[in-house]
């Protein structure tokens, strides 16, 4: 299954389901000093030349996030997105998109992408839509809404199959696991999220931050993506090694500066490999994930001090050890120690 | 003494829609003769599950803004924790979105493939699950369910010298026995704490965990307070709790007894089989505080599981159900006696003499109640659990039943009264209920989606 960057529970159901995870997101993705408008693009030669190694029956699907979350963010464009359509109409392979963060997507495109600028919200997300098979939601993010999710497809026999499926774990497939009132709510949730006045005050609220942190010389991730600011652990805590977990230290020391919780997104999320060594990934990163519409100016500039109170003492930071770890997403519930 | 009267009044209200006899019709042909297909705006009372329709009280609503949304250690969290702490007994409580997740998380931690596993009757997305995962589940009801008009107070009881049998055959295959209180699957009746104690007894013996399926936990103390020598005395609280105490675990679909819309739990006394759920369930379930579910819903939860032990609201609620089986049986319509917790149960067969076990009899009266009056209720017979044996032919299944759940807090008297009106409609024309036979079926849960219709 090639992807724009794999993410942590897409990447586990696509082994546990007996299949195994090919990046084929463009370089700059792995390059937290890239300003590449669109870091979340997928690499077409890359992807084409996998389809051909394989064969394109052993490909059941690329899957394509937009935006990509382990890389900071990034959104895909939508002429890169219309590429890959192509690309895959020729080989036969579906394609089905992560669209879980879509609508901030298609407000870079908006922003970014040639010709889009006069373009409403919902008629991008609608473009980007078109370009795929299917996709699959979590409506958590960019739908507004406290629980609930959707997958939705083209295929007839494809949605046969998934709704006798979805009774037995999720629920009948008219309620899917959730109350009544939670389908109101993503229902609604939807018509707000394409709005455009929230989505700049939402995009701009990230913007906020992290223009802050980076004219007080804070390493993050750039450009700024859609719901997070990502800083750079590594030139963050240059001496660090990665074996003592620098993006999961520095998160520790975040909190204990003043309670703020961030999340690891490093070498402790991407989890071991087949032959259970750690997974290195390029980008050791500290997500600081804007929830939408809940915190104010105010909250986000003591985000702001204690990043850069923890960058004035960053030397004394020594790193981490782990002494738990377990076997599925280790990350949500392993334990470490400082190293003494 | 006072008939129970409801110990709510009615703060919201939500209008039911009416329909004509032509578009009950047409709604019942578009949707393949199942009822599971019908659009909610076409039935006037929905009886179809007792389960996720409840009406939340008033504290319930308010707390839905006490929920804390916090993706880790959430404060709801730790009141729900804590309810079901107190409720149970057990230290380790992990939320589930629904019971079958909690089923699957279960079954995942301690049933591994070629088990066999007992239960008093599995209710069919517990059977689902198990067969899903290469093990075998076999339902040992008491005898008295052979008998489905015998007045017997404990009906939901296992059959004791089927175990023992069932666990000397099977020495290291058995990795839990389950009992399910109420007994759903057989016609919504009690099991009694001397049977759930010597269930428990066998397994020590045998060296077998014990679980419960407390979807129901609620109704089954009251029934058990009305019936069981020697205990009117205690609370439903403290019949619960010495219930909870006689097993390893439990797990719950709150969408019944929690008195919640959506929400469920596992509870374990073993930290090491807890740790193994925990670390599963964050793949596809949510992470171990929240569970798949809103903040807000752990709030409901932790409030319904208080709200639903007031011995005032279980005395209404059984005696509301017991009266409509009451008012059929003495008019002559052969269902399960006694009436169950949450529902009453029609006898297909004895409804329908003249139809075939294979016309899908109980479906049959379900869709001739709906066209008589709106009202929907749900097989629990052939189509539901019907299976095929050697060429694909549809093999009878050991009882066919009709079975009226009802949503609790819902449905006002006069609403049930017009419920009873229909089914003595649909029972004096009893001779008229023709045939049905499947047009397509999905490989699992076939009832949910499967097409039908009329036999020429």
């Amino acid at each position: 299954v090639p992807g724009n960057m794999y993410f942590t529970t897409t990447r586990l159901h696509q082994e546990l389901a007996g299949g195994t995870f090919e990046d084929v997101i463009i370089d700059e993705a792995h390059d937290p000093e890239s300003l590449h408008p669109f870091k979340g693009n997928v690499d077409l030669d890359r992807l084409e030349r996998l389809i051909r190694r394989v064969g394109p029956d052993r490909v059941p699907y690329v899957s394509v996030a937009a935006t990509v979350n382990m890389a900071g963010g990034q959104p895909i464009s939508l002429e890169n997105l219309r590429a890959v359509r192509e690309l895959t109409r020729r080989h036969g392979v579906r394609v089905i998109l992560d669209a879980t963060r879509a609508i901030e997507n298609a407000w870079f495109i908006q922003q970014r992408e040639p010709g889009q600028r006069e373009r409403s919200l919902g008629a991008i997300l609608r473009d980007m839509c078109a370009q795929t098979d299917g996709c699959t939601m979590s409506a958590k993010k960019d739908l507004l809404v406290n629980i609930g999710g959707f997958l939705a497809v083209n295929d007839p026999d494809l949605f046969e199959e998934a709704r006798n499926l979805v009774v037995v774990y999720e629920g009948l497939h008219t309620y899917g696991g959730l109350a009544g009132r939670d389908l109101e709510a993503m229902a609604r949730g939807i018509d707000e999220a394409i709005d455009e006045d929230h989505m700049r005050a939402r995009i701009g609220q990230v913007e906020y931050v992290g223009e802050k942190l980076r004219a007080a010389g804070v390493p993050i991730v750039l450009p700024l993506g859609g719901h997070a600011v990502f800083v750079d652990a590594r030139r963050f805590l240059p001496h660090v090694p990665q074996e003592r977990f620098p993006a999961q230290a520095l998160a520790a020391e975040l909190y204990l500066e003043s309670g703020v919780r961030s999340m690891e997104r490093g070498m402790v999320s991407a989890g071991r490999d087949a032959a259970g060594e750690h997974r290195r990934p390029r980008l050791e990163l500290v997500r600081l994930t804007f929830p939408r519409r809940v915190y104010t100016q105010a909250h986000c500039d003591v985000v702001c001090e204690t990043v850069e109170e923890v960058s004035a003492r960053a030397a004394s930071v020594r790193g981490l050890e782990m002494v738990h770890e377990p076997r599925y997403l280790r990350f949500f519930q392993a334990r470490f120690r400082p190293v003494s | 003494m006072r008939s129970p009267i409801e110990p709510y009044k009615i703060k919201v209200v939500e209008p039911i829609p009416f329909t004509t006899a032509e578009e009950r019709r047409a709604a019942l042909e578009a949707a393949g003769w199942n009822l599971f297909r019908v659009p909610a705006q076409r039935v006037t009372i929905d009886l179809l599950t007792d389960s996720g329709v409840t009406a939340m009280s008033a504290h319930q609503w308010a707390g839905l803004l006490d929920g804390d949304e916090a993706y880790a250690g959430a404060t709801s969290f730790q009141r729900f924790e804590a309810v079901v702490q107190r409720l149970t007994g057990m230290p380790h409580v992990i939320p589930t979105h629904q019971g079958r997740a909690a089923e699957r998380l279960l079954f995942d931690a301690i049933v591994p493939a070629g088990s066999v596993v007992p239960g008093n009757t599995h209710f069919d997305t517990t059977r689902a699950n198990l067969e899903a995962r290469g093990a075998r589940a076999v339902d040992l009801p008491s005898p008295a369910t052979r008998e489905p008009r015998r007045e017997h107070p404990f009906k939901g009881d296992i059959d004791l010298p089927r175990l023992e049998a069932l666990l000397r055959e099977h020495p290291g295959r058995v990795p839990l026995v389950l009992v399910t209180a109420t007994n759903n699957g057989c016609g919504g009746q009690p099991v009694s704490l001397a049977n759930l104690a010597a269930t428990r007894r066998l397994c020590d013996a045998h060296g077998v965990p014990l679980y419960l399926d407390g979807a129901r936990f609620a109704e089954n103390a009251w029934l058990v307070r009305e019936r069981e020598a020697g205990l009117a005395g205690l609370t439903p609280r403290e019949i619960a709790r010495r219930a909870f105490e006689l097993v390893d675990g439990c797990l719950v679909s709150a969408k019944k007894d929690g008195l919640v819309n959506i929400g469920g739990f596992l509870a374990l006394r073993d930290e090491e089989i807890a740790t193994r759920v925990r670390r599963q369930m964050v793949v596809a379930e949510g992470f171990p505080t929240y569970g798949g579910l809103a903040g807000r819903d752990l709030e409901a939860m932790a409030t319904g599981l208080d709200e639903v032990l007031d011995p005032r609201y279980l005395e209404e609620r059984i005696a509301q159900v017991r009266s409509l089986g009451d008012t059929l049986h003495a008019a002559g319509v052969p269902t399960i006696r006694p009436a169950g917790g949450h529902a009453v149960y029609l006898e297909s067969r004895a409804f329908a003499p003249h139809l075939d076990p294979l016309d899908f009899p109980g479906q049959a009266i379900v869709c001739a109640l709906y066209l008589a009056a709106g009202v929907r209720s749900v097989e629990i017979g052939q189509l539901m659990n019907g299976r095929r044996g050697d060429g694909g032919r549809e093999l009878p299944v050991a009882q066919d039943l009709v079975r009226l759940a009802i949503p609790r807090r819902v449905y006002t008297c006069c609403q049930l009264a017009y419920v009873a009106e229909a089914v003595l409609e649909v029972h004096a024309a009893r001779d008229r209920l023709a045939p049905l036979e499947l047009v397509d079926e999905p490989p699992v849960l076939r009832h949910f989606s499967a097409r039908l219709r009329p036999r020429e």
